[in-house]
């Protein structure tokens, strides 16, 4: 089991970023993620893997400079 | 240390201080140092329509100090500090900010700086909207602004330190009569004196750690006005802050918006970026995934190494603890490190403070330089302070000279046997030392890219043509630290910055290239448009733009416009009418920015600038220069000219690929800067029409003057 921006989400073995956001009908908004501490980039979210009892924010960067 | 000094006051001028109506003390303050002449002068309504305040006001008070031919080292040449309406209300978060102009040595025009510390609230409860300071002298001076005894004085100095850092923490100490947090003090240091790229140190007092800690107003060299004015330090000293302090037109209303924007971003950047935790450090790491964090003078935008200056190290380093550079701000991104032992210069082996490293520092003298150590950059970013240097100038412009020396077209012959090799971190900061001096190669460095280029030519025969190209500096100021090849938006961005290429005009890499948000020109103009004008208001203001779209409402993307936080501008326009008392809309800010925005195109254009020609970058923000840029990335270059353009690439060389690719982007920038001046109301030439001027009320007789002297018949 993982929290997706507070709220508990089903967590399988082998689970990306990538497949996380499939699920999702709104996923073209997130560049980035955060899994615990750590900022993924999109670039990343297809080998990147979620540990089991993550806490996971998504974040649509849109700030910065 | 201990530092025997003499301050003996040469001037004292008793005044009684205006009740704050509005968020307005309706008056400015004139110091003329060259005669110690110190007079008061009214704001009028016209000015507070116009020009809302801070920057606003500052730009106003320096176009009459000014004419279109003085310099920055002339008498004439005023530096003007001040806040705004909303400026020193402790409840809002990011209101506490100060906005510095003056003309700009680097540019030669006027430069802005918008910096964080408790100078400009201080100065306004005192009884000033805004500080004009003008005049030189022989001898170091300080300026006092005491609002709790109601007096001015002008104080003749000697022994004082150099360096900012020692004489920040003096001043405090000696002006505070037991309450060091009433005091904030404006200084800068050595480098300021001996470079063009001087910065001021604005502190705010940490009561947690018992120190003065420091912002800096960076860009374009205000601090060496500055120091040429023989100014040693301005010190505002003022009492207690409430939300009353402003006297807003309704105080309910603006507790009841401060405390939901407080609570809002308490609440969400755990969630986000950890900004009070981390600061602007998680971009570094962003950045290098998406190809944007420059690295051997922006050649590239990624590196192997570049988690090494990240947000996971930094976390480690930074003092925990609440790191906000006004009260009761809930970003609080000001972190520092505490117990820090430089391994070079003044303070070797003593154990200090350093506030900072934000990730403009982390990239200028970190990635940029090829430095990939975090306690390097620590260093760089210590010195800079203490020196009085702007660390993005520094970075820009040593990151200029490796490439220059990675190319032969200097060598140690010229460096005084430094070797300026990427990656070397004893020469980097041995460059910063010498800069402080004005000694060495480091005095050539410390001239700014723009100078650089000319002096290398003159002096060494450099290959004036490549540097061009590979000089990160426009209008003369030096880049801040964001890749623009690929995003034609965020070259605009920089390019058509009014006072040369910052990124707080218009940040629109993310929204340009990662989000593909505006993939039509006229799109692009329209950001270009809105953002730069929205992100003028908060300088209007006295505010800080992090709150609005740095930490965003969780709800934000199923917005119409998720780019704009619409939610946010809209609790803007509420907060401006709880202090002003006038009522405003979402367009009504906008509308409040243009007039400002628009001035200061034409202020440009007063002092010799301001044109299509102005608006120029080099080259390497829009593409490779060099065969080993475009071959690290062939398969984007490749691909755009072959399905984007339809090129033959079949028999081309490298080189052959770099000049065609070349025309077609350059020929984008001319198409956008097109865009851009229409949807601005510009003529073709980048100057404002005089239907603009007269739609915004900036139709002042010296405005119509000059723009009919500069527009004959080309009127748009």
């Amino acid at each position: 089991m993982i929290r997706v921006n507070g709220k508990r989400q089903f967590w399988y073995e082998g689970m990306t970023i990538k497949d996380l956001l499939e699920d999702l009908e709104d996923s073209h908004h997130y560049a980035v993620i955060r899994i615990n501490n750590k900022h993924v980039s999109r670039p990343y979210f297809e080998k990147t893997l979620i540990p089991d009892n993550s806490e996971v924010f998504l974040i649509s960067l849109i700030a910065g400079g | 240390m201990m530092t025997e000094y003499k301050i003996e006051a040469i001037k004292t001028f008793d005044y009684k201080k205006p009740v704050i109506d509005k968020g307005y003390a309706n008056q400015t303050l004139l110091v003329d140092i060259s005669n110690s002449d110190i007079s008061i002068h009214p704001v009028t309504e016209k000015m507070k329509e116009v020009f809302i305040g801070g920057k606003g006001f500052d730009l106003w008070l320096l176009w009459n100090a000014v004419n279109g031919t003085t310099k920055w080292s002339d008498p004439d040449n005023a530096i003007c500090i001040a806040s705004g309406p909303m400026g020193g209300t402790p409840v809002y978060p990011g209101s506490g900010k100060s906005i510095v102009t003056t003309i700009s040595p680097l540019t030669g025009s006027v430069i802005d700086s918008n910096v964080g510390g408790y100078f400009g609230p201080y100065l306004k409860f005192s009884g000033f909207d805004a500080l004009q300071i003008r005049g030189k002298t022989q001898t170091d001076i300080v300026i006092l602004i005491d609002g709790i005894d109601e007096k001015i004085q002008i104080f003749e100095t000697s022994g004082l330190p150099d360096d900012s850092y020692a004489l920040s923490s003096i001043l405090t100490e000696h002006f505070a009569q037991g309450k060091p947090r009433n005091i904030s003090v404006v200084s800068t240091g050595p480098g300021a004196k001996h470079t063009l790229m001087g910065c001021l140190n604005f502190t705010w007092y940490d009561l947690k750690r018992k120190r003065a800690r420091y912002k800096q107003a960076g860009r374009g060299g205000i601090g060496s006005v500055f120091a040429d004015k023989c100014i040693k330090a301005v010190v505002a000293r003022w009492d207690r802050v409430s939300v009353n302090t402003n006297n807003p037109s309704d105080g309910i209303a603006l507790k009841e918006i401060g405390k939901k924007h407080s609570r809002e971003i308490v609440d969400l950047d755990p969630k986000q970026n950890e900004m009070a935790k981390i600061g602007t450090t998680h971009l570094v790491t962003i950045m290098n995934d998406f190809d944007l964090l420059p690295t051997h003078n922006f050649q590239y935008g990624q590196h192997p190494e570049a988690e090494n200056v990240g947000q996971e190290v930094y976390r480690r380093i930074f003092d925990t603890g609440y790191d906000g550079c006004w009260m009761g701000c809930t970003v609080a991104c000001s972190h520092g490190v505490k117990d820090f032992v430089p391994l070079t210069g003044p303070y070797r082996g003593e154990k200090v403070f350093v506030d900072g490293p934000e990730y403009e520092t982390i990239a200028g003298c970190g990635s940029n330089l090829g430095v990939f150590d975090p306690h390097t950059v620590v260093e760089m970013n210590f010195y800079c302070d203490a020196y009085g240097l702007d660390t993005i100038s520094v970075g820009t412009s040593i990151a200029f000279a490796m490439e220059c020396f990675s190319m032969n077209l200097i060598n140690e012959t010229h460096t005084g046997g430094i070797n300026l090799s990427f990656g070397n971190r004893s020469a980097a900061l041995e460059i910063v030392h010498q800069m402080a001096q004005g000694e060495g190669f480091g005095h050539i460095v410390g001239r700014g890219v723009r100078e650089m280029k000319s002096i290398l030519a003159r002096d060494y025969k450099a290959d004036l043509n490549i540097m061009q190209d590979i000089g990160m500096e426009a209008k003369g100021l030096e880049f801040s630290e964001y890749m623009t090849k690929e995003s034609l938006a965020q070259q605009g961005g920089y390019g058509l910055a009014l006072k040369g290429p910052q990124h707080d005009e218009a940040w629109l890499i993310f929204l340009d290239m990662v989000h593909n948000f505006m993939p039509s020109f006229e799109q692009k103009a329209e950001a270009l448009h809105w953002f730069p004008m929205f992100r003028t208001w908060f300088s209007l203001c006295g505010l800080c733009k992090l709150p609005w779209n740095d930490i965003i409402p969780e709800d934000n993307k199923d917005t119409q416009e998720p780019a704009k936080v619409m939610k946010h501008v809209e609790w803007y326009t509420q907060y401006y009418t709880a202090v002003t008392g006038r009522h405003t809309t979402p367009e009504g800010l906008i509308r409040m920015s243009e007039a400002v925005y628009n001035f200061q195109r034409i202020f440009n254009l007063k002092m010799g600038f301001g044109t299509r020609e102005h608006d120029n970058i080099p080259y390497r923000a829009m593409g490779p220069v060099k065969p080993v840029e475009y071959e690290s990335r062939h398969e984007r270059y490749d691909k755009e000219l072959v399905e984007k353009h339809h090129v033959d690439i079949t028999d081309m060389s490298t080189e052959d690929k770099i000049r065609t690719l070349r025309k077609f982007r350059e020929t984008l920038y001319e198409q956008l800067k097109d865009a851009v001046y229409k949807r601005r109301g510009w003529t073709t030439d980048g100057i404002p029409t005089i239907d603009t001027v007269t739609r915004l009320g900036i139709d002042f007789p010296e405005v119509l003057e000059l723009l009919n002297a500069k527009l004959g018949d080309d009127q748009g």
